[in-house]
């Protein structure tokens, strides 16, 4: 009986302590500065445009994209169905939710890719996963995907199949530019997107 | 930053090496609690001994209060920390299968190493029925595979399930320990057994 009063005295109050903190303060993983910059290095933040354009096709419910631009610049053109979570305000208690689930395939998105990429850094020295970028920003999506240039005739044939995938991309998300010349290509579907944030493996094994 | 393996920040080997030198302490531990004793064992199942409810509680929440707290430093990230899935239907087969041969074999598979390591037949016994029923079963695997694999729920926390932070589980883990420390007691004086 009293090596069990001894225990007790040692273990409820580091249970009363345990139980009094916060409960993201207990389980929440936060990455090092060194793993961060591994992660940043291996550009595994980014998502490919033609993935993007192919998950808005679809309409893929899962994707959500974000627009970390201003108000004023997302009032004034914004890609569809997205959603406006200025860059300052990212840290904000209402956006919590939305930038730190399982559910949905998150994309940032900025004028070119340094503000998105500013969102995922802080996201995910969060410990956010599933939140991406959109590789080369709005920029790129409007000079490649939204306008494509038709491949010069001694082009490889993946150059002209993904010109054919956003061409009438384009043209189903409502972009300029589209000539219908050759209608009876097949479109090559573009590759869905490498969701491979995880880097770690988990270990296996038991007892 | 734990877990030291999957973060790669000591290679495989000396997991193993680890392992090892953790698994001796183990079995030292269980030798000088008495576990290589099956009728001290089977105790449990009579109420004259709780010594395996114990000791296994113990350490149950000495560990969980060691990662929680490891957690709360930044010391290990429980999210890569393994976890067995959940098979419910297999877990409650295993289990029962599991305890029937607790109570008549006096061991469990730990403690028949155990009590073997130091000379005891009963133990070697068991442990031939032990590797028996695990070739027996890998031989025999499709016939249980439906079973197996049936009711799978993931890798579930019930500290989820019942919506409360793994600290306040925690602690309410720790009362029922140390409650069932107290019943344990109050049945080793209700049901003594003189020499066992």
């Amino acid at each position: 009986m009293k090596q069990l009063k001894l225990l007790a005295l040692f273990v409820i109050p580091l249970g009363i302590i345990i139980a009094a903190v916060p409960a993201d303060r207990v389980s929440q993983s936060r990455l090092s500065p060194a793993e961060l910059l591994q992660e940043a290095g291996a550009g595994v933040q980014f998502i490919a445009p033609d993935a993007v354009a192919d998950l808005l096709v679809q309409k893929d419910p899962s994707l959500r994209l974000i627009d970390v631009r201003t108000p004023e610049e997302f009032d004034a053109y914004s890609m569809p169905g997205a959603i406006n979570i200025p860059l300052s305000s990212l840290l904000a208690e209402e956006y919590r939710d939305v930038l730190n689930q399982d559910a949905y395939l998150n994309v940032f998105y900025s004028n070119g890719s340094v503000y998105a990429n500013q969102a995922w850094m802080i996201t995910r020295q969060l410990g956010y996963e599933n939140n991406f970028v959109l590789e080369g920003g709005l920029n790129y999506w409007f000079g490649n995907i939204l306008s494509p240039r038709e491949p010069s005739q001694t082009s490889p044939d993946d150059e002209f199949a993904r010109y054919d995938f956003r061409k009438s991309a384009a043209a189903a998300l409502g972009g300029g530019g589209v000539v219908s010349t050759d209608a009876g290509t097949p479109v090559v579907k573009a590759a869905k997107p490498a969701v491979t944030a995880k880097a770690k493996k988990k270990p296996s094994g038991g007892c | 930053m734990g877990p030291l393996a999957p973060n790669e920040l000591i290679s495989e080997n000396t997991n193993f090496l680890l392992a090892f030198f953790i698994g001796i302490a183990f079995g030292w531990v269980l030798e000088s609690s008495g576990f290589s004793s099956s009728r001290k064992l089977a105790g449990i199942f009579y109420g004259y001994d709780a010594v395996v409810l114990k000791v296994f509680f113990t350490a149950a929440i000495t560990a969980m209060l060691g990662l929680l707290f490891m957690s709360l430093f930044g010391w290990i990230d429980l999210s890569l920390v393994y976890v067995n899935p959940t098979y419910l239907s297999s877990a409650i087969v295993g289990g029962v299968v599991m305890g029937v041969g607790f109570i008549m074999g006096g061991f469990c598979p730990g403690t028949s190493f155990c009590g073997a390591a130091i000379g005891k037949i009963d133990a070697m016994v068991f442990i031939a029925g032990l590797f028996i029923g695990v070739y027996g079963f890998a031989f025999t695997y499709g016939w249980w595979e439906k079973l197996y694999l049936a009711n799978y729920l993931g890798e579930p926390k019930v500290s989820e399930k019942l919506g409360m932070s793994d600290g306040l589980f925690g602690l309410f883990m720790i009362l029922a320990a140390l409650g069932m420390f107290i019943v344990a007691e109050w049945a080793e004086k209700k049901f003594p057994r003189e020499e066992y």
